[in-house]
């Protein structure tokens, strides 16, 4: 990356005792929807809060379009928020929330309010802005959110959970309109969340993180192909992991495995150039659109196996549990990961 | 259903009356009764019994004698002035407590706060007598740089009540400031304004209700008091002390209740001007 | 706060209320007041058990203050009855506080006792119920504040005149005269203090009686609308200098010590007590004479414990008590044996039983509208009036 949006070298930061962010390196380029994915207590929200300003850090540098900011307060870096609890200010209108920055800059009355108007409608909120952010829903309240970012024009914006608050139809429906926006803006979108499907369905490029550190930076579909340590494969869908004793009986291969469970065939009717291993269905988990086979093998591990449901959910369709099966995978899906000791 | 049930109404009643009954007649009625008093007069000896003859001369005495009004522009100069300063000590103070502090360090602070409403005013009240005095520390620390003690007279008592009354002022400010989010000051930063900017534009405004609920406090308190300034005030008096005199010295219960409306009219007028502000709304 | 004061405010009222159907039923006295028809105490009976005592601070000493002073300890042996002492500081307050009937006996100086007895607060005395009376000066019965018609409404107690007391080590020369806190006030600017209470402007009304006799002034308790507003500009003048009024005489003893105040009136029980702490402190008697007091132990009309309370109007003038009291508190004892055992000399410095100077003092009484001083011509200024005035001077 030659001239990177944000560059993040050695970034640290300690809560007294506690090491929130440990040594994180990131470049995250011009104009990309980057998502930061990790469970709770990671570090990613703390790594957005030191982008922001509103944390320092212990230790490391923050670079903006090439500029050193590290140390400088959040009222002077070229960046804007969007947060988890939206952060309006109860005491103003709509309209005054998205000219606050622009009032805060000085900018002329007239400018600043087209420039609301303008960042008003870009959410489809024009017809609310001399409503409190009270008599708002939440969905209204976040698109105000982020129009009172980007009416500042930043270069990068930060989202911090920005759907995390909302019902799950309405998440889905802002997912969409976040997309189109950054498409339509053309700027930076660094964001953070805990929802891997939000990360996949959002992202150009996903960092994992895990215990303040990186695990994995890359694409989503890099991620799920090619995940490469548990944590990651763990983390990014559901997988089956193969480790030590398993490993070896069931693939011959030293080392830790894992394969998708879309990527099984149950019972296939043609073995060519497949590995296969034989077990007794344990469990059938109906989940609507798919069905998940635990299936036991003979060789003493545990596979899970995903099967779209073609058929419907009529019971002759599915098949039952204590069948002998005989499960099939494309060498090429088995995924050699790294491991902490190696 | 059970809550529109005669029963259930029946003992909602009998809950609600005593409280009632309270509310009523000793608290509007004492009111009430302080305001017929007021148009009373006593017989001429001063044993201070009550005459029912209705007339307006304790009203009169109040608007054409010029100190009654020398006293009552005192009194709500010092009750202003003991509000603006314990709303400037208190905003820093609450800040300081509810967004900078260990959540550790909060409680102590909390209580720190609290304990001197745990001693009794008197105590305070000669404290401050005690410091302020031609020998007290306070002239001890500031002779050597060349200024001194006010000694006992307005000052001192601005001092005292303000003091006496400020944790009225921070309690408020504090649960305030404890409802307001941390990410409106990190927003506020975001959109590129100064921590003084903030304290002005987010702050102060998000605060306001609470600053008036204490205010309303400190206010009212200080209308009514007559005990600091006989302690600190010097030769000075409130409209507390020409109630005191007249309902306990000269035993002129009609003019004390006259005297005793002032404070009850002015915190009229100020409740009527903080609700046009729309602050009670908030609260 | 405020609450508290109005719900305080509407129960003195409803006292006030009763108080005003109690009273209807009285006869005009001559005094200028309605003395109402309370009933005398006929024999005594056994002690109660306890007495409720509201007394000039000094008056009733349990060795609290200082061990060697204690003659209420003696009093609850020989009689049984436990006395509950309440100090006040001014006439004004012992006139509220008895009327609230919390108390069984009080003692009442001339500005209050009329008060009283025309309030209905305190109830004729028997004296033949109290042996000592006899022994009393006698110059001090059927005075026209202690009695009403020849009855006696208490027992008299003892008489003392109001000092001027000033810190030795500051104040220099040390006066002779009230103009040190009139005229000269200025010496001692916002360090000189007045009693606070409107009775003080008696005070004035002396000073200028001997100072400025163009006025007219033969009584400090007898002015005219002239002779008040020369004492009120006189005391407004000296509220320029004045650092605090005190009421509270433990709050006097600390200003001087600390020396908030330096120069101003006060009583010979202050000054014995400031220089028993060795604060530098001395009081005399200034050449223009002082207003005084003299005290009567009155016993209310609703007391709850009449026994004992009798029982203590006549331990309290009993020799060595009475000679007690005196000595401590400063003044001259009422009973002419108290002389015979106290301290040499004692009773000649206080003029004990010399009528005639005894008259030279202005014993406090409540200011009416007929001029005590026997004016006809002239209406004088109530105690409401001097009120009022008191607040203006007070500014």
């Amino acid at each position: 990356m030659t001239n990177p949006s944000i560059r993040i070298r050695g970034l640290t930061k300690h809560f007294g005792q506690v090491r929130a962010v440990d040594g994180v390196d990131l470049d995250i380029a011009d104009g990309e929807f980057f998502a930061m994915l990790g469970p709770s207590g990671s570090g990613k929200t703390t790594v957005l809060r030191m982008i922001a300003g509103f944390e320092q850090p212990t230790s490391g540098s923050i670079e903006l379009a090439g500029t050193d900011v590290t140390g400088r307060p959040a009222y002077d870096r070229d960046v804007n928020t969007v947060f988890q609890d939206y952060a309006l200010f109860p005491h103003m209108s709509v309209q005054d929330n998205v000219e606050y920055g622009l009032r805060v800059k000085k900018v002329a009355k007239a400018e600043r309010h087209e420039r609301a108007k303008d960042a008003l409608a870009s959410v489809h909120l024009e017809q609310y802005s001399e409503r409190r952010p009270s008599q708002l829903s939440g969905g209204q309240r976040q698109r105000v959110a982020l129009a009172r970012a980007l009416v500042n024009r930043p270069k990068v914006l930060l989202l911090d959970e920005p759907l995390g608050a909302l019902d799950l139809k309405l998440r889905r429906a802002m997912q969409i309109e976040l997309k189109e926006l950054q498409r339509e803006v053309g700027i930076t979108f660094v964001f953070v969340t805990h929802d891997q499907e939000e990360a996949l369905t959002l992202a150009d490029r996903i960092a994992i993180f895990n215990d303040g550190k990186i695990e994995q930076v890359a694409t989503p579909a890099e991620l799920y192909e090619q995940p490469i340590n548990p944590f990651v494969a763990g983390f990014v869908g559901t997988s089956n992991l193969l480790e030590n004793e398993s490993a070896k009986t069931l693939l011959g291969r030293e080392g830790s495995f894992s394969i998708r469970p879309e990527k099984i065939h149950l019972d296939p009717a043609d073995t060519t150039g497949l590995q296969t291993a034989s077990g007794v269905i344990r469990e059938v988990i109906y989940l609507g659109a798919t069905n998940h086979y635990v299936v036991d093998l003979t060789t003493n591990a545990t596979l899970t196996v995903a099967r779209q449901n073609l058929h419907g959910a009529s019971d002759q369709n599915l098949r039952h549990r204590a069948d002998t099966v005989t499960l099939g995978w494309l060498p090429e899906h088995v995924i050699e990961l790294t491991t902490k000791e190696n | 259903m059970a809550a529109s049930s005669p029963g259930y109404r029946k003992r909602l009643a009998s809950l609600l009356a005593p409280p009632m009954l309270w509310l009523g007649v000793a608290y509007l009625g004492a009111l009430a009764a302080l305001f017929l008093t007021s148009f009373w007069t006593v017989n001429a000896f001063g044993t201070g019994e009550i005459e029912q003859v209705w007339n307006l001369d304790n009203y009169r005495a109040l608007f054409t004698i010029s100190v009654y009004r020398t006293i009552t522009l005192r009194t709500l100069a010092i009750a202003i002035g003991v509000t603006v300063i314990d709303a400037l000590l208190a905003l820093p103070i609450a800040l300081y407590m509810a967004k900078v502090a260990s959540p550790r360090a909060r409680k102590w602070l909390v209580i720190g706060v609290l304990m001197p409403l745990w001693a009794s005013y008197l105590v305070k009240a000669y404290a401050w007598r005690g410091l302020l005095s031609d020998a007290g520390p306070v002239a001890w620390l500031l002779r050597p740089l060349g200024l001194d003690t006010p000694g006992y007279g307005l000052t001192a008592t601005v001092i005292t009540l303000a003091y006496l009354w400020l944790p009225y002022m921070i309690l408020p400010m504090y649960a305030g400031l404890e409802r307001l989010p941390d990410s409106l000051l990190d927003a506020s930063a975001d959109l590129g304004a100064r921590p003084w900017l903030t304290l002005r534009r987010v702050v102060v405004p998000v605060l306001w209700p609470a600053a008036v609920a204490g205010s309303i406090f400190t206010f009212s308190l200080t209308l009514g008091d007559y005990i600091a300034v006989k302690i600190v005030g010097g030769a000075n008096q409130m409209l507390g002390n020409v109630v005191y005199d007249n309902s306990g010295v000269a035993g002129n219960l009609p003019f004390a209740a006259a005297v005793a409306a002032i404070p009850v009219v002015i915190m009229v007028v100020y409740l009527a001007l903080v609700r046009r502000t729309g602050a009670l709304e908030n609260l | 706060m405020k609450s508290i004061k109005i719900a305080s405010a509407a129960v003195a009222f409803a006292l006030a209320l009763t108080a005003c159907g109690g009273s209807g039923s009285g006869d005009k006295g001559s005094g200028g007041f309605t003395a109402p028809d309370v009933p005398m105490a006929k024999s005594l009976g056994e002690g109660e058990g306890s007495v409720s005592i509201l007394a000039w601070p000094g008056y009733a000493e349990d060795g609290s203050t200082d061990k060697a002073y204690d003659w209420v300890t003696p009093f609850e042996k020989t009689t049984g009855c436990e006395a509950n002492v309440k100090y006040f500081g001014t006439s004004d307050e012992a006139v509220q506080l008895m009327k609230t009937g919390q108390y069984d006996v009080v003692s009442a100086s001339g500005d209050a006792s009329l008060r009283l007895i025309a309030g209905g607060d305190v109830a004729p005395v028997n004296t033949a119920l109290t042996p000592n009376y006899a022994d009393v000066w006698p110059f001090l019965k059927d005075r026209p504040w202690n009695s009403v018609n020849k009855q006696m409404y208490g027992i008299p107690h003892g008489y003392g005149a109001n000092l001027l007391m000033y810190r030795t080590d500051i104040v220099n020369p040390a006066p002779d005269s009230w103009s040190a806190v009139f005229d000269d006030a200025s010496k001692y600017a916002g360090k000189v203090t007045s009693y606070d209470s409107p009775i003080y402007i008696a005070d004035a009304a002396l000073y200028l009686m001997k100072t400025k006799p163009e006025l007219g002034i033969k009584d400090p308790y007898a002015l005219d609308e002239k002779q008040l507003k020369a004492s009120v500009d006189l005391l407004k003048a000296q509220r320029q200098n004045v650092g605090e009024y005190w009421s509270d005489y433990l709050k006097q003893i600390q200003s001087f010590t600390t020396g908030d105040s330096v120069i101003g009136t006060s009583w010979q029980v202050i000054v014995n007590t400031a220089q028993g702490e060795k604060v530098k402190v001395d009081a005399v008697l200034p050449k223009e004479g002082a207003t005084g007091w003299s005290d009567t132990w009155m016993i209310s009309s609703k007391a709850a414990h009449p026994n004992c309370a009798y029982k203590w109007m006549d331990y309290i003038i009993s020799p060595k008590a009475n000679d007690a009291v005196a000595e401590y508190f400063g003044e001259a004892p009422s009973n002419a044996k108290a002389c015979d055992i106290a301290t040499e000399g004692f009773c000649d410095s206080y003029h004990a039983g010399d009528e005639a100077y005894a008259k030279q003092i202005h014993y406090w009484t409540t200011p009416i509208k007929q001029c005590l001083d026997g004016r006809t011509n002239v209406q004088c200024t109530d105690y409401a009036r001097w009120t009022q005035a008191w607040t203006e001077i007070k500014g």
